[in-house]
């Protein structure tokens, strides 16, 4: 077996053992690969930085991901709700997908400890039901968008830890998507569809989306046509909006997203060499072969 | 290292799955399965406490009898099992076919074509910022050569050619973009693992 043809036949376990090398090495070795900030994500935090909390209206977040596609999608949600609960504009969280619950539950303890640990006034806190509330998982979820636009509690007529929805205090103020500034909906699967159907169509929602990279290329249509406001495509988008939330102060320190990042491109260059090297043994064994053939036909 | 025995589980079960890399072997489908079984009981689980319980048990148990009608309208499904009944399963799928057309055609029409041609057509608007105006063109163009690529009632000779080879790039752009993609989110995940693995269980990194 010559050189060329060894390039076509290397095993798959050494591919992935330098694939596992090159995405444990960076975490060891503290170099940063400096990521630009793509103009969807730019956009949608923009759109959030923009809105004033004396609008008296809520970012309504659906955390419809699975624990499989966390590394993509959880970066996402803690972002948005640092940047929201941050900025003193009231959350309300929904799922509709079985296995988003625990995960929401998860980020959204996460972030509120992590804010209140600065905080020293009741004032300066995050308090569940006066700047967040999270109304928990819903079946059926086309009628749930419909009605929502009508009366979010009577979709939600309890939340997730069992209060009565109209008791929590946000919840007084916010009524239907008429008090909702945008939604943002973080999906592992094709959730964003049905809420640009039937809560954007309908009702004329303001969307957002956090998606994982597999989905992306099939919304960018829908930033062009500006029935997304923004979207945050994958590993590489929670990346950026970490970024933003350092760049203007909202954080002290990125997150796991942009960590992985640096794995992400080490990653992307490797496949890159792989297919340009298989490419090469490919042409090459095809040239030799063509010519051994056409010698013994002489 | 993590002194928490779930991490550890979650730690062996990950490591269980990436040795089907090497090849396949008992412990990859010990945790398969394993995946399956947990996943199949936490379904049933969740969907007797989030959904069953609230939306049917609770409201009949309260004496709200209206309840039996999506009871037995869900019931119906099982006649599939009973052939001499099974002709009753039309009576739900109607309901649905029926509820499902009249609620998603309109919204699917305004949200996917209307605003979709809205977003190609070309106005006076566009052309205010000159690379804004170019890209206009740019999909417009592509948005007809690839519809064009779809059109097979003519043999595709002279312009139609052209325009079906111009079409087949824009599709080929299309896959590239969705590889890209693709090969980002599944790394993504090794990288999630990876971290876990380091972080939580191994305590190496933060």
């Amino acid at each position: 077996m010559n050189f060329f043809e060894r390039l076509t036949k290397i095993d798959r376990r050494v591919i992935y053992l330098i694939l596992t090398i090159f995405v444990i090495m960076p975490f060891f070795l503290k170099f940063r690969i400096p990521q630009n900030i793509m103009p969807q994500t730019q956009r949608l935090f923009d759109f959030i930085e923009a809105l004033n909390p004396d609008d008296n209206k809520a970012v309504l977040i659906s955390f419809d991901y699975t624990p499989q596609t966390m590394p993509e999608c959880h970066p996402m949600a803690m972002s948005i709700l640092t940047h929201c609960l941050k900025k003193k504009i009231p959350v309300i969280c929904v799922s509709f997908d079985p296995q988003a619950p625990g995960l929401a539950i998860e980020a959204l303890d996460n972030v509120v400890k992590s804010l209140n640990e600065g905080a020293k006034t009741r004032e300066d806190s995050v308090i569940y039901g006066r700047d967040y509330v999270y109304l928990g998982w819903k079946s059926g979820r086309i009628a749930a968008l419909l009605e929502m636009g009508e009366k979010i509690s009577s979709v939600f007529p309890r939340d997730y830890h069992n209060n009565y929805t109209d008791s929590l205090p946000l919840m007084q103020k916010i009524k239907n998507y008429r008090d909702i500034s945008i939604g943002i909906i973080l999906a592992a699967a094709d959730y964003p569809q049905e809420w640009l159907m039937y809560a954007q169509a309908r009702y004329g929602l303001k969307l957002g989306a956090g998606l994982t990279a597999v989905m992306a290329p099939k919304y960018y249509p829908f930033l062009q046509t500006g029935q997304l406001s923004g979207m945050i495509p994958g590993m590489k988008g929670a990346a950026e909006y970490e970024n933003l939330l350092l760049k203007y102060g909202y954080t002290k320190d990125t997150g796991r997203a942009e960590t992985g990042m640096n794995s992400q491109t080490l990653i992307h260059l490797l496949i890159i060499v792989l297919i340009i090297m298989g490419n090469i043994g490919y042409f090459a064994t095809k040239k030799v072969s063509r010519f051994k053939k056409r010698s013994k036909d002489l | 290292m993590s002194p928490d025995p779930w991490i550890w589980i979650g730690a062996f079960l990950t490591l269980m799955i990436f040795s089907f890399l090497y090849k396949d072997n008992p412990f990859y489908k010990f945790a398969e399965h394993l995946f399956v079984g947990v996943a199949n009981g936490y379904y049933i689980v969740f969907y007797w406490h989030q959904a069953l319980k609230p939306n049917l048990y609770e409201p009949l148990k309260a004496g709200e009898f209206i309840y039996l009608i999506p009871l037995l309208l869900g019931l119906l499904y099982f006649t599939r099992f009973i052939p001499k009944f099974g002709w009753l399963v039309r009576i739900p799928l109607g309901f649905m076919i029926g509820w499902g057309a009249g609620v998603s055609i309109p919204a699917n029409i305004q949200a996917f074509i209307f605003r979709q041609i809205e977003g190609t057509v070309l106005t006076p608007n566009v052309f205010v910022n000159f690379w804004e105006g170019i890209w206009a063109l740019v999909i417009l163009f592509g948005v007809l050569c690839t519809v064009i690529y779809f059109f097979f009632s003519t043999e595709q000779r002279g312009l139609l050619k052209f325009s079906t080879r111009l079409g087949i790039i824009f599709i080929m752009l299309g896959f590239g973009a969705s590889f890209g993609y693709t090969v980002m989110a599944r790394v993504s995940l090794l990288i999630g693992r990876i971290q876990f693995l380091l972080g939580p269980w191994l305590g190496l990194i933060k």
